[in-house]
């Protein structure tokens, strides 16, 4: 080396600082956002894995899912039927045992958007107010009926049959809805997606966006955990939570800024390698006869559930 | 020697799927020149990781000076601050471990952590800019670094805090000659002013240059031997089964030959 080793480098035992007088740095909320990141990795990972499996539903041509996914959205919103949209839902959770997926892992997930989307978005509309009807549970009595703007308030305000339907009826077409796309999500692999979605007319600058982004978050999440690391390794304490954050603002932006330069690299590569803003890619996705059967019963089956 | 880091039939993960490492027995001695060395994916970097307590092994122990490290006793304020001041990690990529707005405020940060008085912490940031040979970097935003000048930046971050281990992730990784050659200049150093040196690598030239005790990752993720440099690089069978060696053509002047074994050992150059 050209120059002298400091001379605090060869004291092995530092003695110029006092342990105890440094406070603990609070790493919590840093814990959490690593954890939901890793999470997500994690779930993309299953869904990988999941697609992969040597299976019935896993192995049908990923063109004839979307296609089927596209018909049977239509299907289950024409269906306003109790009873069919009911035998639809265990239509789904039989083929999602089919498939051999993790049940708890997936319904967790179905049932959390269904609830929000499903059922609190349209509890209003159990409402006499908004669904006339009978009202079987009286939520609030005034004095007399009132008019309000372009409302006629009722003088009993509560719960009706007819209100409880429709909101059922909704929840449930929410809910067949979401498990049946992520029953096609789960079986299928994510470039076959790809594929499929150009093959029914899907623009090719979307297509490569969505590739991009899917690759974004393995990115993404590989950057902040090494991020966080490094932060771990080297926070001691002694540091107040609003430098951290200051600190983490920082590393947002150096993120960000890292990801900007890896798309353009990526851009460059693809421009060097002959992009022209059209995707040409090769499709595997060749159609058996077992897949022109599970379209067809898909097909009479979606008939016979909106006849029902 | 006593030892300062023990692991204990560590095991280790991704998501509980995919292996990382597998039944890791280790012991490393006060400043003892460590290396683990073994191909790209056999879990190297995990393992610094779980050296340093930034990840936790699914099973398995972590023993540091004598005192076992585990989430819960890191986050005894004393033992946790002790624990982070005197081991330093200097990662592959420089990068991710630059965080302040310069690189004098990059150097200031551990020590100013430790609660040093300002004047020593500035003292101590000037020798090690004067030491590494960056001092005409001392106002430079961290971004505006070349890849050896981040490299050398985030080594001198983590000297100020002046700890007894130095964890070195893959010192050659994207490094020019020169800078190599001054990483391995500092490492012996270092190690001579008693620090413990604990670094992985898949360079067998590294290993001759260094001479230190050596740990053989698998791709297997198991350890599949353990012992000093000689024994290690004179080991041709296990390096070939561990892929750290092949067949391959190399050419002097007009004459092409093929080796079975590592260029390194073969020509010394």
């Amino acid at each position: 080396m050209e120059n002298k080793i400091p001379p605090y480098l060869i004291k092995i035992a530092d003695p110029q600082y006092d342990p105890a007088s440094i406070k603990g740095a609070k790493l919590s909320f840093l814990d959490k956002t690593i954890l939901n990141s890793s999470k997500a990795v994690k779930s993309i990972y299953l869904q990988a894995e999941n697609a992969a499996k040597d299976n019935f539903i896993q192995k049908i041509n990923p063109t004839i899912k979307v296609i089927s996914l596209i018909y049977m959205a239509i299907v289950i919103s024409i269906v306003s039927n109790l009873r069919t949209q009911l035998i639809i839902t265990v239509i789904i959770f039989l083929l999602f045992i089919i498939a051999r997926l993790k049940l708890y892992e997936v319904y967790r997930k179905i049932l959390f958007l269904a609830f929000i989307f499903g059922f609190l978005v349209v509890l209003p509309a159990a409402l006499n107010v908004i669904t006339p009807g009978k009202i079987i549970f009286n939520i609030i009595t005034f004095n007399k009926p009132s008019h309000f703007l372009i409302y006629n308030i009722p003088q009993n305000i509560g719960i009706t049959i007819h209100g409880i339907e429709v909101v059922s009826l909704v929840f449930l077409r929410v809910l067949n809805s979401v498990s049946f796309a992520l029953l096609v999500v789960y079986t299928t692999p994510f470039p076959s997606f790809i594929k499929s979605f150009k093959s029914i007319g899907v623009p090719d600058i979307f297509l490569m966006i969505l590739s991009l982004a899917y690759k974004y978050i393995f990115i993404l999440s590989r950057t902040i955990e090494e991020t966080y690391f490094a932060f771990k390794s080297r926070l001691l304490g002694n540091i107040k939570n609003s430098s951290i954050r200051r600190l983490i603002g920082g590393r947002i932006f150096y993120i960000f800024k890292k990801s900007m330069i890896i798309y353009q690299d990526t851009y460059n590569a693809m421009v060097s390698r002959g992009y022209s803003g059209k995707v040409v890619l090769h499709s595997r996705n060749h159609f058996t006869v077992k897949d022109v059967i599970v379209l067809m019963v898909i097909v009479i089956s979606g008939i016979v559930l909106i006849l029902f | 020697m006593e030892d300062i880091i023990s692991l204990k039939n560590i095991n280790y993960s991704y998501y509980g799927k995919i292996t990382a490492l597998k039944k890791i027995n280790l012991s490393i001695k006060k400043g003892e020149m460590f290396s683990i060395i073994g191909l790209n994916g056999c879990g190297k970097s995990t393992l610094l990781h779980i050296i340093n307590a930034l990840v936790f092994p699914d099973s398995g122990e972590l023993i540091f000076d004598g005192n076992p490290v585990t989430e819960k006793s890191l986050k005894d304020s004393g033992f946790g601050i002790r624990f982070r001041q005197r081991m330093g990690y200097i990662f592959q990529n420089p990068e991710i471990q630059l965080f302040c707005p310069t690189v004098f405020d990059e150097l200031l940060f551990g020590p100013l952590q430790l609660n040093l008085p300002l004047e020593i912490a500035h003292e101590r940031a000037e020798q090690t800019l004067s030491y590494l040979g960056i001092g005409n970097l001392r106002e430079r935003p961290v971004y505006m670094l070349s890849g050896g000048e981040k490299k050398r930046v985030a080594i001198a971050s983590v000297l100020t805090m002046n700890p007894d281990i130095l964890l070195v992730d893959e010192p050659l990784s994207s490094l020019d000659p020169k800078t190599q050659t001054f990483f391995i200049e500092l490492l012996l150093e270092l190690n001579q002013a008693g620090k413990t040196i604990i670094f992985t690598t898949h360079h067998l030239d590294l290993i001759d240059h260094l001479q230190p005790r050596v740990a053989v990752l698998s791709e297997e993720h198991t350890i599949r031997k353990t012992g000093t440099a000689s024994e290690i690089l004179g080991d041709e069978e296990l390096l070939i089964s561990v892929n750290l060696i092949h067949e391959h053509i190399h050419k002097h002047g007009n004459e092409e030959h093929v080796h079975s074994h590592s260029h390194y050992r073969f020509h010394k150059h």
